[in-house]
């Protein structure tokens, strides 16, 4: 174990060095912005070469994208893979809808703003945002994970309660095993 | 021995579904004896937003409802607005509005060759044909000033008329993607895996097929020449010189075929509405949209899209805002009550590609 | 000429086989018959079976609070003679009961689900999961006409209040930047 404050410094460098040039975005298109994600990928963009990939499972993956408006339906799905993902994990808002509701303003079934029930590392704007976003928003995570600034678990774990209670107030019918950190 | 059944979640995340669904199985070993689909995960309301909206605003949500293809929807909607109004459409706009059509239409089915050869493991063509359809989607860019969501054909014709220089630009595109259609099939249909995986998977009745609800490209695939571009025809395309290709057969490979000759056939559409496309108005401008009431009636306006026909209903009181927009996607169909009944029998591996072959997009069935 | 004489024959046999059916003629391929709504399923069947309507093109449903009343819509196409049908019915708005069609076209099961959950119409004998699209929804049926959908957006969901300086960008780029805006900027300042 390292005691030591200035070496404990040399290895969260390392440490954040590699773990921002391995985000694996976890393969769950929740809203329409999953169609900028095909482009973002490939030959034209290529996310790849920033170590942004795919990833089949929660379990695998480190980085959650919003992509999109999230119905109460499907808010809960999301709640319950973000819970599964493992740590280092980070979470982006992608779209306007995400930060509060764009276009879905007044309707009965979107949540309107996204970090009251999960913490948003980086939001990207716009409707729909060009795969240059897309990449603009991958670099600027990548520089909070460098600086130790991109810590929404952490914050997700300490206020728990609160997060809860925000989802609960939306989601009525709570059937989810509660995760114990 | 009888196994035992189990039953399997796939959905709503997983790699292999298309979009935010679900779909339940009940599996004997590796093939499935019951499939259920649960959507709604994509349930905005849009149709109950729309009657809160006037009649042009309601195009900012119209272009969301399905992603890959907007611009069927919005052409639905335009035409469905003209008939209840009685309003004219110029000559030059319908000719931009078909050129926009099938511009969308080889884009979604770019995307979809990648997805469908995705689903079978070949992620190569992927890189491929969702590389070139960005060559689409500067077309678009530089006619609409978007990319994916264009709000660009409107009633009474279109939103604005061709940049300069647009013509050459889309026959440069169209001659680019002509040579690289050959490369497709030396990677795709030419390919052994595909043949073997597509071959007598997912097949659909060609007796029952109509019955059952099938459109587009899965119809043709089973040998029915159903085209809404021709038996229903709107704007030009009864001018226009094409073929409605069909496949005997009705399973995966002879509906990716049918997909296959139609991007060839929208080029030529292209290429014909560039030649002949008059000059003249390309808009018939509607009044102030805050006041403008359309008068009371309904109407009903269908256009071909990749996933087969594309509706909208449309109800008027007499007011600003519509008393009702109602639309009808052919994933509605094809990827409830058809997919479940396809996928009885079939292996567990397959389930992704069949949903893919169908054009299975789940934001146009939960709205 | 051709599809008037079509339309001709339709609506000869419509009439002679349901005499409450009220017909409306349209441009070019589409025709509308309003019917009562117990006869929805047999002029349904007899479309398709006999006269060769076999595609279900699309079943709408328009509340119409007004008058007290749901109307649902039944559009069917004919592969062969290339024509449209409208059926229009009309459903009490209090008591919204209906036959249920799915036996005729399966994929009806679907619009009915759908139009069981947004306008809770009855559908007598539908088989089919409780839910559709919603989960867990405890409030009216969404899409009536009486169901405020802003109301209940504001009392269920959390919204970020606007920026205060983004209300004028002019101000908000003149105080940004300090860049002084010309007079001619100003003139359609709110």
């Amino acid at each position: 174990m390292i005691n030591d404050k200035n070496s404990q410094k040399i290895v969260d460098i390392i440490r954040n060095y590699a773990r921002k040039h391995s985000l694996w975005i976890l393969a769950y298109g929740t809203g329409c912005g999953a169609i900028e994600l095909p482009p973002t990928m490939t030959s034209r963009y290529d996310a790849e070469r920033l170590g942004v990939r795919g990833a089949a499972t929660p379990r695998q993956a480190d980085l959650l994208l919003i992509t999109g408006y999230l119905t109460t339906k499907s808010l809960k799905r999301v709640i319950r893979v973000y819970e599964q993902m493992q740590d280092p994990k980070y979470v982006i808002g992608f779209g306007s809808c995400t930060i509060n509701g764009g276009m879905y303003w007044d309707s009965y079934n979107t949540i309107k703003a996204l970090d009251r029930y999960l913490p948003v590392d980086v939001y990207i704007n716009g409707c729909m945002p060009r795969p240059e976003a897309v990449l603009s928003g991958f670099a600027k995570l990548q520089e909070l994970i460098q600086d130790g600034k991109a810590n929404g678990a952490k914050e997700y774990k300490e206020n728990l309660k609160w997060y809860r209670d925000n989802q609960k107030k939306v989601i009525t019918n709570w059937k989810m095993p509660e995760y114990n950190w | 021995m009888r196994e035992k059944a189990t039953t399997l979640y796939i959905g709503p995340q997983h790699p292999g579904i298309t979009g935010n669904m679900m779909v339940r199985l009940k599996v004997e070993g590796d093939t499935i004896v019951k499939a259920a689909t649960e959507v709604g995960y994509l349930h905005r309301s849009f149709e109950k937003l729309i009657e809160k909206r006037n009649w042009l605003q309601s195009f900012t949500l119209l272009c969301r409802f399905c992603v890959p293809e907007p611009d069927p929807v919005e052409e639905s909607y335009a035409r469905a607005v003209e008939m209840i109004e009685g309003r004219e459409v110029p000559e030059r706009a319908k000719y931009i509005r078909v050129l926009v059509l099938e511009l969308a239409r080889i884009g979604s089915y770019l995307l979809w060759y990648g997805g469908q050869s995705g689903s079978l493991g070949l992620y190569t063509v992927g890189q491929w044909s969702v590389g070139d359809r960005n060559y689409i989607l500067d077309l678009f860019e530089a006619l609409t000033g978007a990319r994916v969501y264009h709000m660009y054909i409107w009633p009474g014709g279109v939103r604005r008329d061709f940049p300069k220089g647009f013509e050459k630009k889309v026959i440069d595109t169209m001659d680019y993607l002509e040579k690289r259609l050959d490369d497709y099939d030396d990677l795709m249909f030419d390919n052994a895996i595909f043949k073997k995986r597509t071959k007598g998977v997912g097949i659909i009745d060609k007796e029952k097929a109509v019955e059952w609800g099938v459109v587009g490209p899965p119809l043709r695939g089973c040998g029915i020449r159903s085209d809404i571009r021709i038996d229903d025809p709107y704007e030009i395309y009864d001018k226009l010189d094409f073929i409605v290709p069909v496949e005997e057969g009705g399973d995966i490979w002879t509906r990716a075929l049918v997909r296959r000759q139609e991007i060839r056939q929208s080029i030529r559409i292209i290429r014909q509405v560039i030649d002949n496309i008059p000059g003249g108005e390309y808009y018939n401008k509607v009044p102030n949209p805050q006041k403008w009431a359309l008068p009371k009636g309904d109407a009903y306006a269908r256009t071909e899209a990749v996933r087969g026909e594309v509706g909208m209903y449309l109800s008027s009181d007499g007011s600003i805002n519509p008393r009702r927009a109602h639309f009808k996607g052919a994933a509605y169909v094809h990827a409830i009550t058809l997919l479940e009944h396809l996928l009885v029998g079939e292996n567990l591996a397959d389930v992704a590609a069949i949903m893919n072959s169908l054009g299975t997009c789940p934001p146009e069935i939960e709205r | 000429m051709m599809m008037e004489e079509i339309k001709t024959t339709i609506i000869d046999r419509i009439k002679l086989h349901f005499s409450d059916a009220v017909e409306k003629e349209f441009s070019y391929n589409r025709l509308d018959f309003s019917v009562k709504k117990e006869t929805v399923p047999s002029i349904l069947f007899y479309l398709k079976e006999e006269m060769g309507f076999k595609h279900l093109s699309h079943i709408s449903c328009v509340d119409w609070l007004e008058e007290g009343e749901f109307e649902m819509i039944f559009i069917l196409w004919s592969p062969e003679e290339k024509i449209k049908v409208f059926i229009h019915t009309r459903v009490d708005r209090s008591n919204p009961v209906m036959d249920n069609i799915d036996m005729i076209w399966r994929q009806a099961n679907t619009y009915e689900r759908e139009m069981k959950e947004m306008y809770g119409i009855q559908f007598t004998g539908l088989e089919a999961p409780e839910e559709f699209l919603l989960e867990d929804w405890n409030g009216p049926p969404p899409m009536r006409r009486d169901f405020d959908t802003e109301a209940y957006a504001a009392k269920t969901y959390w919204e970020r209040p606007g920026r205060e300086d983004a209300l004028d960008v002019r101000e908000t780029v003149e105080k940004r930047t300090g860049e002084v805006l010309p007079e001619f900027a100003k003139k359609y300042k709110r």
